[in-house]
């Protein structure tokens, strides 16, 4: 059998001549380089309240859209996911497409948002946002798009509010949270999530990110970095790099009684499939959501497994329900090229038949 | 006898450590001005450059192992057993591939223990109390001896978890040398050998991340990553919980009281927030039955009121965290 490895010596030396020479050229550019910005679309804020901000995208192109379009990110990371840099920025490119596109930004937690639950979150803030945006346009019911567990509050709400929602989006939203594929979910399951909220209170951002570089150790901790190599004598690539480690690591704490809540009834209950959440004392039934809903997820996704996206279909009430596969990840869904040229066209498309 | 060839590479990596060591000092922390202030403590900021500089290195002095001939594969030799030593030895800096997934950001539970376990060293508790068992306490100080009891106790458990914990990633990192030698199997052919060192580490990952998800999915892992949790998380609640006594004994107001004091402010932003709500619906219907002859326009036009600001003339950039 012929040995599977045929590195010759001399390259060996090539490639760590490469590294050091990359290093080198790094060390210049990285020491001059700025903090990266957002692609920061120009925008006016319509309603706060506490830390949250909803915002109003303000583009080029007029709205040809009837329905505002309000996005619900996830209480994890910072919404600027959505308008990254101004070539990927999904915000910007649903502006171009003809949608009126309002943001919620959460804020950041502090230790006086400690005690706030799910229902102050979606019945509370979520709700009185919806009649911010319904009200500046004279609307009975607005468009909702919801992104990964911004999207599971947004099924809720829509099943608590179905009068006031139109047409529902979700995006890498997790449904089914008891899939066998699901690495999160079973680190959970056997976590005792009072004792860790009464311990911690708020939970440390630090600490989410840990977990979530835990879920692919090798490549989220080495290998990304022995890529950046590559990149280094790149100041474009680098600048995109140094962007996206913003986005990941200046993320918001998550207020400690919301946490206790998801965990309990989503992660280790599977309620909302199950049948048996509730939300302010609110019985959460997907079957009372009828509205048309386009489900979107990642093929490719390592935290929101597709299959506990794809289990929506099962369990909503509507039959306009429209799925749409993307090839890629949880992250590239956003920021990709492919996702710029297939993502928001798609929503614009569904929702322009709907509007 | 010097040999050229040897000599060559050890400049060449001697050059190669310099250079390394250079652009590590970079971006290192720069030293306090006072030469006898405390060092600077890891902030958030620090971990990605912690954790790039800790995968770089990695990396690096891989391939200057490589490089230096003893491990590079050689034609025609055993390439499992070239393998091992690449990826396997002890000295490997890949050989613990899962090992150092700890990091500042992850509250550094290790390090807590250990500047507790200090703390109480140094005000006279000695070894672990409680460490051979629970012992009966008296006197004045029974309190306090019982609760170190309790505390070291949950430390011993905390850190029982953790090892089994440990032998999981250990397992998994033993796993992952065996799918890395199947996927290399694979690659006999002559147009699919592998011919670089980043293609080679390239395939490891894959093979290490494989035999990782493999483990993390597993149920017992789940069993002994919650134990693991907490346990942690006991350990923390006892410390805290002395901590509090200390400060109430100092008059100073504690973290519980603070929370207390939220939880109750919060259920009363609750019962407002219901109380607008009714007020809102019932001034919604006070004109309807006044002017019955426009209840769709006035209904349209006035839906849910929302305590709404003004919106703001000037548009901030995306912020920091304060």
């Amino acid at each position: 059998m012929q040995t599977p490895l045929s590195i010759d010596p001399a390259r060996v030396l090539a490639d760590i001549a490469t590294f050091q020479r990359k290093l080198a050229a790094g060390m210049g550019l990285l020491r001059d380089m700025h903090e990266p910005e957002y692609a920061n679309t120009p925008r006016e804020l319509v309603y706060s309240e506490d830390k949250l901000k909803v915002w109003h995208f303000t583009g080029h192109v007029k709205a040809s859209s009837k329905t505002p379009l309000l996005i619900v990110y996830a209480l994890v990371n910072t919404v600027w996911m959505t308008d990254l840099q101004a070539d990927r920025s999904m915000v910007r490119n649903l502006l171009e497409q003809g949608e009126d596109v309002y943001l919620i930004d959460w804020g950041y937690p502090d230790g006086a948002d400690r005690w706030l639950t799910l229902d102050d979150y979606i019945n509370g803030y979520l709700d009185r946002c919806v009649d911010a945006v319904r009200e500046r346009h004279g609307l009975d019911a607005i468009n909702l798009l919801g992104i990964c567990q911004g999207g599971t509050f947004s099924l809720c709400y829509t099943a608590l509010h179905p009068d006031k929602v139109k047409n529902l989006v979700t995006m890498v939203t997790p449904v089914d949270f008891h899939t066998p594929d699901n690495m999160l979910s079973g680190w959970c399951r056997n976590m005792d999530v009072d004792l860790f909220v009464d311990t911690m209170g708020n939970i440390p951002a630090g600490l989410m990110n840990y977990v979530y570089l835990t879920l692919k150790p090798l490549r989220l901790n080495q290998q990304k970095y022995i890529g950046l190599v590559d990149i280094l004598d790149n100041p474009v690539e680098l600048e995109n790099f140094l962007r996206m480690e913003r986005w990941i690591f200046d993320s918001p704490d998550q207020a400690g009684e919301a946490f206790r809540q998801f965990i309990k009834d989503f992660y280790q209950g599977n309620k909302l499939v199950k049948g048996t959440l509730e939300i302010g004392g609110q019985a959460v039934d997907l079957g009372m959501v009828t509205q048309p809903v386009l489900n979107i997820f990642a093929e490719q996704d390592h935290l929101v497994p597709p299959d506990a996206s794809r289990a929506l279909g099962k369990h909503v009430g509507s039959t306009d329900y429209t799925q749409l596969a993307f090839k890629g990840g949880h992250i590239g869904i956003y920021v990709s090229g492919r996702a710029q040229r297939e993502v928001p066209p798609a929503i614009h498309q569904w929702l322009r038949q709907r509007d | 006898m010097t040999d050229p060839a040897n000599d060559f590479i050890r400049d060449y990596q001697a050059l190669a450590q310099q250079s390394w060591d250079a652009w590590s000092r970079q971006f290192q922390p720069q030293p306090a001005a006072n030469p006898f202030a405390p060092p600077p403590a890891p902030v958030a900021g620090n971990d990605m450059l912690e954790r790039a500089l800790t995968g770089l290195k990695g990396y690096f002095d891989w391939m200057q192992a490589a490089a230096a001939g003893s491990t590079a594969p050689q034609p025609g030799s055993d390439w499992r057993q070239q393998l091992q030593q690449m990826f396997g030895g002890t000295s490997q800096p890949f050989a613990q591939a899962f090992g150092g997934i700890d990091s500042a950001g992850a509250e550094g539970f290790a390090r807590q223990w250990q500047s507790w376990l200090q703390a109480a060293q140094h005000g006279g508790f000695g070894d672990l109390p409680g460490a051979y068992g629970p012992t009966p306490a008296f006197g004045l100080n029974r309190e306090q001896q019982m609760q170190q009891q309790v505390l070291a106790t949950a430390l011993l458990e905390a850190m029982q978890a953790s090892a089994r914990y440990q032998e999981l990633i250990q397992r998994a990192n033993a796993q992952g040398m065996q799918h890395l030698q199947e996927k290399l199997a694979q690659h006999a052919e002559p147009d699919r050998q592998i011919d670089s060192l980043k293609g080679l580490y390239d395939l490891w990952v894959d093979a290490s991340e494989q035999a990782y998800a493999e483990i993390a999915l597993s149920d017992e892992f789940r069993e002994v990553y919650g134990e693991m949790v907490n346990t942690q998380m006991r350990v923390r609640k006892l410390q805290q919980q002395q901590t509090e006594q200390l400060c109430q004994q100092l008059g100073v107001p504690t973290r519980s009281e603070v929370s207390s004091l939220g939880e109750r402010l919060q259920a009363l932003r609750r019962e407002l927030a219901a109380l607008k709500r009714q007020l809102a619906g019932k001034q919604a219907t006070a004109p309807a039955k006044a002017a019955p002859a426009k209840p769709a326009a006035a209904a349209k036009k006035a839906p849910a009121k929302a305590a709404r600001k003004p919106a703001a003339a000037s548009v901030p950039g995306p912020r920091k965290r304060q």
